[in-house]
């Protein structure tokens, strides 16, 4: 016999879990639009039937079911497509960076406008053109220094420029760093929460979605791989359990960069000249740079801003474009200088040779010593700033003021093909020999090209990405329209389980107060 | 596949960007006039665009150069017209020297007007363009010829070639040398010649014999550089066209295709259009505007 509420009791059961589930289509409707958000949904079970199997149970037709209720509310999501999300995420970070980091030396090396370098080597050229062929004009003397101060401030101003970028990477790789390791201290946090609900039997459900959102975060900035280690207790089937995240170089994860115990923090260092990164730490093990290909944000960074290769040579799209600017503007200067030394100016006709240099060092009088650097600091050499009449335009073989041989000489060093890769200026049958417009046109060529390759590898990470992240709305995201049929659908079975209470009401009144008198 | 609100929304919004992003590319074409505006965008046109820039900066140059050589061309062969106009008159005087009726004061008269037409010479042998002297070679800031109160005259002019660089690697002699045309031979024959009238001499048979070979010598360099001249010509035909090819081709590789850029802007503005109409009216409409 079961009691005589025992259909009351069903009905509330009902009342209870129907009443949860809107509560979850209310939480889910509110949370349509927030950030990486997972809808829930209640599971409603059976109740245990009575009665329940047993030598002294009651005699009945059969068992009968007590009524539902909610089980467990468990949010609906993926962990295939978010392994997938997160791998497409850390090459989005990568080729994302890398991208931006061209468009800043693109933006600096922009050579399709008439202010480039390669506008101002062609004018300097036109001007000793000019003077070669009026080679006595004081005008056209004067023009040939100004170009050439012109073409030693535009290697300065470029120089300078990409130096900028340069730092501006240095900070942004440090923010990076900073990013990460926060990051790691909220997922460890957030795991740290979890371990205290899921023994007991609950699922912190919007914990994991937080969770969720900073391992996404996280991906984007380095390689990783996400294990769940169960934390025990009385925890749910359900229960994801602590998040242990390990560091991906490649396709061998070496560090643990968040487990139970905590997290690692990471950090690098910079070393040399050029304070390039030399090693990645992450807790107690170091990783030197050049073995670190764990693709995302930070990796693309410090391509980008420098670091040390395997022989100890910095490697880095913007150092290593200063270092062509370098060797251009210093074989540049050496051979110029050359050919200017060799020939004769009008104070040298009149006064005795003295090998003047056209282009300088920093201090205005020093031969270019260095190519490191120099050219931030190539400079047009004081005696030419002096007087224009330290211009070398005479050739020794005829020593008179009027002659203009060596003018087209000077011209001619533009044209002249030399070793421009090598800062030795060696010169052998393997290195290939250019002139400095076409080894400009070749460097311009190659940036234009590697970033173009940037922004299409960029582009189509962000398109798996997207084609991931539809998936994973189309499993995990909120849909009004279905939102609003479970509250239709719900609120129903919520009218009818209260229409139950009054029909058993009605019952039981037919019993107490309308059968017979006794006890009246 | 299950469709949520918020994909439909994120659809749109990118289809919507992708579109504004395809429009602001033709504008930027349109207002620009460049197929590209960073290298990344095009790099091999960006690369053939700084060569044949440098290209046709190179060959405006070398255009520039040929009015310089025009300029020394052109005075030299003034100058040449004028020594020989002198020339044929000083051989015209002394061919009316050489007959029995003149008298001592008619030599006298004529070599006097020689002189005056050797004093010419060396003004013309003295010319300067734009403060250089011509005729020279490469010693432009000295004068060729001197002569003293006298009237003796000594050359001192450098044979050396002024050299002006018509193309890469190729240049071209832009001066007449003075020592085959007005050199220290002829001016001694002249002086030599008013000498003798001034002497009353009458035998200037050998004298204009010399004569005449030092203005043989003057047609051969005057006809040298009548020669080079043409060859100059050509050069400037040739460069121009090659100006012109040089434009077309930087023209041709970096500028835009106006009907092209338009149709396709018009194109883009459309979808982009249908895109916000369609866009707008899906994103508010759920079950929620249905239930009661």
């Amino acid at each position: 016999m079961t009691s005589t509420f025992h259909g009351l009791e069903t009905a509330k059961r009902g009342l209870v879990a129907q009443q949860t589930a809107l509560s979850v289509v209310g939480h889910n409707i509110a949370n349509a639009n927030t950030l990486g958000y997972s809808r829930q949904r209640v599971n409603q079970t059976a109740g245990a039937a009575y009665p329940s199997p047993g030598l002294n149970r009651a005699q009945m037709a059969g068992q009968l079911g007590t009524g539902v209720q909610a089980e467990s509310i468990q949010r609906i999501r993926d962990h295939f497509l978010d392994a997938q999300y997160r791998n497409e995420s850390s090459k989005l970070g990568y080729y994302g960076t890398a991208h931006n980091v061209m468009t800043e030396i693109e933006g600096v090396m922009n050579e399709l406008d008439d202010t480039g370098l390669a506008n101002s080597i062609d004018t300097f050229w036109q001007s000793l053109q000019d003077l070669a062929a009026n080679s006595v004009n004081a005008g056209a003397k004067a023009i040939v220094r100004e170009r050439g101060i012109a073409l030693a401030g535009t290697f300065n101003y470029l120089s300078e420029s990409l130096q900028m970028v340069r730092s501006n990477l240095e900070s942004e790789l440090q923010v990076t760093v900073k990013e990460i390791n926060g990051l790691l201290e909220g997922i460890d946090n957030l795991n740290k929460q979890i371990d205290l609900v899921e023994p007991n039997g609950a699922l912190p459900n919007d914990l994991y979605d937080a969770r969720d959102n900073l391992i996404d975060e996280l991906s984007g900035k380095l390689s990783i791989k996400v294990e769940y280690v169960s934390n025990g207790g009385n925890a749910s089937a359900q229960a994801a359990g602590t998040a242990v995240i390990h560091f991906l170089n490649g396709t061998e994860s070496t560090t643990t960069l968040v487990d139970k115990a905590g997290y690692s923090v990471i950090s690098v260092t910079q070393a040399g000249d050029d304070s390039a990164v030399d090693t990645v730490i992450i807790g107690d093990s170091a990783i030197a740079a050049s073995d670190f290909v764990s693709k995302g944000k930070l990796l693309a960074m410090m391509e980008g801003y420098g670091y040390m290769d395997a022989d100890g040579n910095v490697k880095g799209e913007v150092t290593d474009m200063m270092q062509e600017l370098d060797q251009m503007a210093f074989i540049f200067a050496t051979e110029f200088n050359k050919v200017h030394k060799a020939g004769l100016s009008v104070n040298e006709i009149s006064y005795g040779n003295t090998d003047t240099l056209f282009f300088s060092e920093e201090d205005g009088g020093s031969e270019p010593a260095d190519a490191k650097g120099f050219a931030g600091r190539i400079q047009v050499a004081d005696a030419i700033i002096d007087s224009i009449d330290n211009l070398a335009t005479a050739t020794t073989s005829s020593p008179i003021k009027g002659d203009g041989a060596n003018v087209l000489n000077l011209a001619n060093v533009i044209y002249a093909e030399f070793n421009y890769k090598d800062a030795g200026g060696n010169d052998s049958p393997t290195v290939e020999k250019s002139s400095l417009i076409g080894y400009l046109q070749k460097v311009i060529g190659e940036m234009g090209g590697k970033t173009q390759t940037a922004d299409r590898l960029s582009s189509n990470s962000e398109t798996l990405l997207q084609s991931v992240l539809d998936k994973r709305s189309s499993v995990s995201g909120v849909s009004l329209d279905e939102e609003m049929t479970n509250l239709v659908q719900f609120q129903q079975a919520y009218n009818a389980s209260a229409r139950m209470v009054t029909l058993l009401d009605e019952c039981l009144d037919r019993i107490i107060n309308g059968l017979g008198l006794g006890g009246r | 596949m299950r469709v949520t609100q918020s994909m439909i929304a994120s659809h749109s919004l990118r289809n919507i960007s992708q579109s504004y992003g395809r429009i602001s590319a033709s504008l930027e074409q349109m207002s620009s006039g460049k197929k590209i505006s960073k290298p990344s965008d095009d790099p091999v046109i960006a690369q053939r665009g700084m060569y044949y820039r440098a290209n046709l900066n190179e060959i405006t140059q070398y255009n520039r150069n040929l009015s310089e050589a025009f300029l020394w061309m052109d005075n030299s062969e003034a100058a040449m017209e004028q020594a020989n106009s002198n020339l044929q008159r000083i051989r015209e005087l002394v061919v009316q020297a050489s007959s029995d009726t003149n008298t001592v004061e008619d030599r006298l008269a004529i070599a006097k007007e020689i002189d005056q037409l050797k004093a010419d010479l060396v003004e013309v042998a003295n010319t300067k363009v734009s403060e250089r002297y011509m005729f020279n070679g490469t010693n432009v800031t000295e004068p060729p010829v001197a002569i003293d109160d006298a009237g003796n005259v000594t050359v001192t002019a450098a044979d050396t070639a002024y050299l002006v660089e018509v193309s890469r690697g190729s240049q071209l002699k832009v001066n007449a040398n003075l020592n085959a045309l007005l050199g220290q031979g002829l001016f001694d024959t002249i002086s030599e010649i008013s000498a003798e009238l001034t002497g009353n001499d009458t035998d200037l048979d050998a004298l204009l014999a010399d004569l005449d070979g030092h203005m043989s010598a003057f047609s051969a360099e005057r006809s040298d550089l009548g020669a080079r001249y043409n060859r100059l010509e050509l050069l400037e035909s040739r460069i121009q066209y090659q100006e012109d090819l040089s434009a077309k081709a930087l023209s041709d590789n970096e500028d835009i295709d106006l009907e092209k850029i338009i149709t396709d802007y018009s194109n883009q503005k459309a979808v982009h259009e249908a895109a916000l109409t369609v866009g707008s009216n899906l994103i508010q409409r759920s079950l929620v505007d249905f239930l009661r």
